[in-house]
């Protein structure tokens, strides 16, 4: 029996409910040993299961046995979910253990609550992705719905938060919901819930069932990985701390629907109408964030938007069967997104928790290290070689470019628009946060860097980004390395079409149009710091109303994108207030109807009571007086019967 | 008689049961108004005993006539736990007594609705 996998498991586990039971008296130095100690320890068996390239599905015990039905608890240990488990424990070490220096200014019981709740997430996450049934990748599923929510609640004192941390759960939920549906399409349709059985049974070709489980399946990859139309929950869960914004809300919990559909490839490959959905999905999803992204002014939304456009590749990417690439910007995004959401947190902690970039201006002179990381981090979203971003969204356009599916063109056509709004509302980002002056109502003027726990696992994000583009660059610069692709093929196979020869000339010029939207932003934004600062002073309120220049020309567009495309307003008036009122009603029925007959009953029964104890005199004669005239009564009944018979 | 229940006989002599009937019957519905009227509590409890004992007479006149022990048996049953009644109730009522100075049971009417 091979142990590995439940042992990469149960560290973080055990981590968590010690932190949970004992953290809250413990000494900080306990707790900063511990909380992520066992996320690293988690790595280290990762490590070992890499090296020593563990292949196993291991049944551990039998979970339900019903008739002639067994579902057993079993973990796969395969390459895809060997790889995820890479990304969740390595990224999610160096975030935890750069939270030690975030969290610094909690006091006790929440910095354990805090590392106590993380543990739990990566426990939760690596039960999702080490899951060998649908029922246990429910359960994963759902648990990391449930730490989600918990860390974006972390702050509870504050509304704002409580209230994006429950909008965040019912989205799960309803992501939940699509995949128990599926699950029971699947058992129906074969008798069987582990993938193991099911993908051994899938039929060659297409049926209707088969499409029915591959949406139900796609709502819940949609709703954890916050894709359209499930997407409101993400720019809002940026109320957690920067760290878990960092960890679930950008590397790992939000590519589950990534990996969902990875590793259900087999049922996707036989269900073409949800696998086109899927691309459509992810492309106008990359595309709508990345325009959203162009106004938002707090610095974590922003990175937010970017996060849900980037998985908008990802879907794109598995979406039309090019599995290798999503994984591969999976990871790519895994640390360029960690990187700059960890440098952000050192922005915001060394900017008294300020999140409005406007209000950041000329950090490059005064945060070096932390600026250069955020440039690496800005210049991977953007694409540029030879950092990673450039090698994993390179290869996802070249293999949609290629796909001989008509659909395919028009949907590279919206990739490549988006990884040029991207470079624009990056360089956006940047040069307002970073360049020109300070900003005059800065909140700190000589900020502080961050401790060397903060910027250290900045600084190893930092340099995966540069040299992790080394790991798969043939598919984006047409010679090198096919790292990821090789490792990946035993599990979701080869990229089942050519490459095409433009892609290489492609990739270049996507990513040269990108960088020249980088710079239009700089003379866009950069000077208009004086303006900027006048504004800020409400001096000149006129001239920093409309502080995009595009914007005086398209006014209509800046606010439709200040709104969101209107989702959350549509959503309120579609399902809160209908939703709201019907409570109120049920409310009013519940108060009237059912409280109302049950106070009746009970009054009545109380009255009833009372008029009958009138009865009861005290006074021990009449009783006696009812007793023996009911005995008298009875006998001469019994005289009278006796004398008729 | 208007009651014509047999005879017994006792120390040779044959008598009607009628008469045996009628002093039970006599003797309960004194009991029974003695209850009914009386409000010292000492004289109830005596009250109650004549009920029994008017009761006890009937279940020895029938064992008589019928020559059945049966009935006897029972009537000595029914005096023990006479005894033990009126063992009980005494300590009642003086534990009551102890606590106020009782001679009306109509005082002891705090249980009502």
């Amino acid at each position: 029996m091979n142990w590995l996998p439940l042992t990469i498991l149960l560290l973080p586990a055990v981590g968590g409910a010690l932190l949970a039971g004992r953290g809250w008296r413990w000494p900080r130095m306990l707790t900063v040993i511990v909380g992520p100690g066992v996320v690293w320890l988690s790595f280290l068996a990762v490590l070992y299961g890499y090296f020593t390239d563990v292949n196993v599905d291991q049944s551990y015990w039998t979970w339900i046995k019903v008739g002639d039905f067994t579902l057993p608890f079993n973990l796969i240990l395969d390459h895809l979910s060997l790889f995820m488990c890479l990304v969740i424990t390595g990224v999610g070490g160096l975030i935890v253990t750069y939270a030690v220096g975030y969290m610094g200014h909690e006091d006790d019981p929440s910095y354990a609550r805090f590392f106590c709740y993380m543990d739990v997430f990566v426990f939760s996450m690596l039960l999702l992705v080490l899951a060998g049934s649908f029922v246990f990748l429910i359960v994963g599923w759902a648990m990391v719905g449930l730490s989600s929510y918990l860390l974006i609640g972390f702050y509870y004192w504050r509304h704002s938060a409580v209230v994006a941390a429950r909008k965040a759960f019912v989205m799960n939920v309803i992501g939940d919901i699509g995949m128990i549906l599926g699950t029971f399409v699947i058992f129906f349709q074969f008798h069987a819930v582990t993938y193991h059985a099911v993908f051994a049974a899938m039929p060659k070709s297409d049926s209707g069932t088969l499409e029915l489980a591959a949406f139900l399946f796609l709502v819940g990859a949609v709703a954890k990985s916050a894709q359209l139309p499930l997407h409101t929950w993400l720019p809002d869960a940026m109320e957690g701390p920067t760290p878990v914004s960092a960890l679930i809300h950008a590397a790992t919990m939000v590519t589950a629907g990534v990996y969902l559909i990875g590793r259900l490839h087999p049922l996707y490959d036989v269900a073409p109408y949800a696998h086109h959905t899927v691309a459509i999905i992810g492309a106008l999803s990359a595309l709508v964030a990345a325009t959203i992204a162009i106004v938002q002014t707090d610095i974590k939304r922003v990175l937010a938007y970017s996060t849900m456009s980037q998985i908008g590749y990802m879907f794109l990417a598995v979406g039309v069967g090019a599995y290798a690439a999503a994984f591969f910007h999976l990871l790519s995004h895994a640390f360029f997104k960690a990187l700059l959401f960890m440098s952000a947190g050192n922005v915001i902690h060394a900017m008294d928790d300020e999140q409005d970039m406007r209000r950041f201006g000329g950090l490059w002179r005064q945060l070096r290290g932390t600026s250069i990381s955020f440039l690496i981090g800005s210049l991977a979203l953007v694409g540029v070689i030879p950092l990673v971003g450039f090698f994993s969204k390179e290869f996802i356009l070249g293999a949609v470019f290629s796909n001989p599916d008509p659909l395919s063109i028009w949907l590279w056509v919206v990739g490549f628009g988006t990884a040029i709004l991207t470079g624009f509302y990056t360089g956006r980002m940047w040069w307002i946060a970073f360049w020109g002056k300070p900003s005059s109502s800065r909140p700190v003027a000589a900020p502080q860097e961050a401790p060397a726990v903060m910027l250290w696992p900045v600084l190893v994000l930092a340099a995966l980004t540069i040299f992790g583009g080394a790991l798969q660059s043939k598919t984006a610069i047409g010679f090198g390395t096919t790292l990821v692709e090789d490792y990946l093929r035993p599990v979701v196979g080869a990229i089942a079409w050519p490459a095409n020869s433009l892609d290489v000339l492609l990739a270049l010029a996507t990513m040269v149009l990108a960088l020249v939207a980088f710079g239009w932003a700089y003379l866009m934004y950069v000077p208009r710091v004086e303006r900027r600062a006048a504004f800020l002073d409400g001096v000149a309120e006129v001239a920093m109303a409309s502080p995009h220049p595009w914007n005086s020309r398209l006014p209509w567009a800046q606010t439709l994108l200040e709104h969101k495309y209107y989702f959350d307003e549509l959503y309120d008036w579609a399902f809160v207030r209908p939703l709201d009122r019907l409570a109120r009603w049920g409310d009013r029925g519940d108060r009237r109807v059912i409280d109302g007959s049950l106070a009746g009953v009970a009054g009545w029964v109380r009255g009833g009571g009372r008029e009958l104890g009138l009865l009861e005199s005290g006074y021990f004669r009449s009783y006696i007086l009812v007793f023996v005239g009911g005995a008298v009564v009875a006998g001469l009944l019994v005289l009278w019967r006796a004398s008729t018979t | 008689m208007f009651l014509d229940a047999g005879t017994l006989q006792i120390a040779g002599e044959s008598l009607d049961t009628g008469w045996f009937l009628y002093l039970a019957a006599i003797l309960f519905v004194i009991g029974a108004v003695g209850v009914l009227v009386r409000r010292n509590p000492l004289v109830i409890l005596i009250c109650i005993e004549l009920m029994l004992n008017a009761v006890n007479l009937t279940l020895v006149t029938f064992s008589r006539q019928l020559q059945n022990l049966d009935g006897q048996l029972f009537a000595l049953m029914a005096l023990t736990v006479a005894a033990a009644e009126a063992v009980v109730g005494l300590g009642i009522l003086v534990d009551i007594f102890r606590l106020r100075e009782v001679e009306d049971v109509d005082e002891l009417s705090e249980l009502r609705g």
